[in-house]
This record gives structure tokens, sequence and C-alpha cells, in this order.
């Protein structure tokens, strides 16, 4: 069966993006927003249980502390699961290219 | 300004707490035993109420720190586990939760929460009832006259109190359910 995180959410996908350097919980908010053009605007819940979430699951773990904050990045797990996702999605993409029947889009 | 109020309703505490910030008030202290203490403010508030299970310390710590970086103040904890109340200054993100996941496992956590006392209270009600009934005096009904009504009044304030947690139980078990309609809505959205 699939993983119950899989296809990623908008949230999970972006922070897993975000993490692919080390920051802390409320840099990857910052982050998130920069690279989003400012469309994903992450809440402090929000980014709290994702994170914890995506650290149970190992995609990401805890590399160091910033003075309180502790500091994550994307682990080799993580990686492969994004990995997954962009072919996922070229696939996707590639649906949206070129195919006759859509043609008047 | 103390308010002294009970709920059994974590949204309508929320709301609650809301409605007094709008007046002009911010939240400096929350009691136990539902005493809120409240301040003037020509700033605006507002209050959201979260709930986690059992934190360690140190998730604990990182739970507030990243909340308080944020904006939020936390006003109230509960240990080991129970409702949280963040305050902060009206602005652009007044929430906090920003996505169906998220508030989804919110009502997920205050399901888990409001039917596990529920069951608890149940079982507690359950022992004290199980020998005795709710009037406890052998015999009180087949007293007669005088007598009966004496012992019959004598008895009633404590068979009330022995009805307390039943109530508490129909009062969790009611927030329960509406938990759990708001979680089936934004399921089926």
């Amino acid at each position: 069966m699939k993983h119950k995180l899989l296809p990623l959410s908008e949230t999970m996908h972006y922070i897993l993006l975000a993490l692919r350097e080390p920051l802390h919980g409320y840099a990857v908010m910052q982050k998130i927003e920069e690279i989003s053009n400012g469309t994903v605007i992450l809440a402090a819940g929000t980014l709290y249980g994702a994170i914890e979430n995506l650290n149970k699951h190992g995609w990401i773990e805890p590399v160091g502390e910033s003075g309180r904050r502790k500091v994550y990045m994307v682990t080799a797990e993580g990686k492969t699961i994004l990995k997954k996702e962009q072919s996922r999605l070229l696939h996707i993409l590639s649906l949206y290219e070129g195919s006759e029947s859509n043609e008047e889009m | 300004m103390k308010k002294c109020k009970l709920f059994f309703d974590i949204e309508k505490e929320e709301q609650w707490l809301n409605e007094q910030l709008q007046k002009g008030y911010r939240c400096t202290h929350i009691s136990g035993l539902g005493i809120y203490t409240f301040e003037k403010t020509d700033k605006r508030n507002v209050m959201r109420l979260d709930y986690q299970d059992y934190l360690s310390k140190k998730k604990r710590d990182n739970y507030k720190v990243l909340y308080e970086d944020f904006g939020w103040n936390h006003i109230k904890g509960s240990w080991p586990g129970g409702i949280h109340y963040w305050q902060k200054e009206d602005g652009e993100q007044n929430d906090i939760f920003s996505d169906r996941q998220s508030r989804n496992n919110y009502y997920k956590r205050l399901m888990g929460y409001s039917s596990g006392l529920s069951i608890v209270l149940l079982l507690f009600s359950y022992m004290l009832f199980k020998d005795s009934g709710v009037y406890a005096t052998e015999g009180l009904w087949s007293m007669e006259g005088v007598l009966f009504w004496k012992a019959f009044l004598f008895e009633t304030p404590f068979a009330l109190l022995k009805l307390i947690p039943v109530c508490m139980a129909v009062f969790y078990g009611v927030s329960y359910y509406k938990a759990y309609q708001k979680y089936s809505m934004l399921k089926e959205k």
C-alpha cells in the first residue's frame, strides 16, 4: 500500500524542499514563503505538526541546535521520496503537453 | 478584571475568550479552576487554543519555541497533556493552522481527548454506583413518614454530588461528537 503521506501535500512538499539545507522551524516558514513567491505561508501549528510527522517517518532529522531551536535537514530517505514525487509530477506535466485531446485548452 | 467560567467545549471557550479580547482586553493568566484574568490594552489581540497529548520536556520546549517564533505567547498549558492557550497581537496570520490536514489532525486529537475523559468519568461513576445506587442509605425506600423524608432530604445533596461525574461524562461526550462532526465535515469537503 502507498505510504500515508503520499502523494505529498503542498505543506509537506515545500517543507522537504526547503530542508535540502539545514534550517530551524521558523526559518523553514520564511524559506517557504520565499520559494513559493508568497503563496504558501505556514502557520505555527501546521508547521509543528508537519515537522513532527516528517521526523517520525525518518524523512527529516535534527542535525543540530541554534540557541533553543532545533535545526532539521532532509534524510537520504526523504531525498528518495522527493525523487519519486519529482518523477510523478514530471509525468503529470508531460500529460499537460502535447496531447491531442486538449488542444482547445 | 477576573472572570470565572467553566467550559467543556474547547471551541466555545476559544470563542468566548476572543469575544473578551475584542472588547479591548488581553488575557494575562488562566488558572486551572477556570478563573480568567484580563487587563485593558489598546492593542488588539487574538487567542487560539491548541490541544497536545503528552509531550516530553524537550518536545514541549521545542513546541513552545516554535510558536513563540511566530509571535504567539503561551498563556497556559496543561501537564501532562491538554489544552494550550496561545495569544498574540492581531496580525496577518492569526491562525495556528494553515492547511486542512493539520486542522483535521487537531480535531482528531480533540476526539481522543474528550472520549478518553468521558470513558474515565463513566468508569469512575460505575464504581460509585456499583454497590449502592444513587442513594446510599440502607433501607431508605422502606422507611415511612417523617423518617423517610428526613433521611431522603439528608441524602439528596450527596446523591447529587455523586451524579457530577456522570454529567461531566455527558458534556465531554457532547464535545467529542462536535469534534467528530467538524472532523468529518473537513474530510468530505
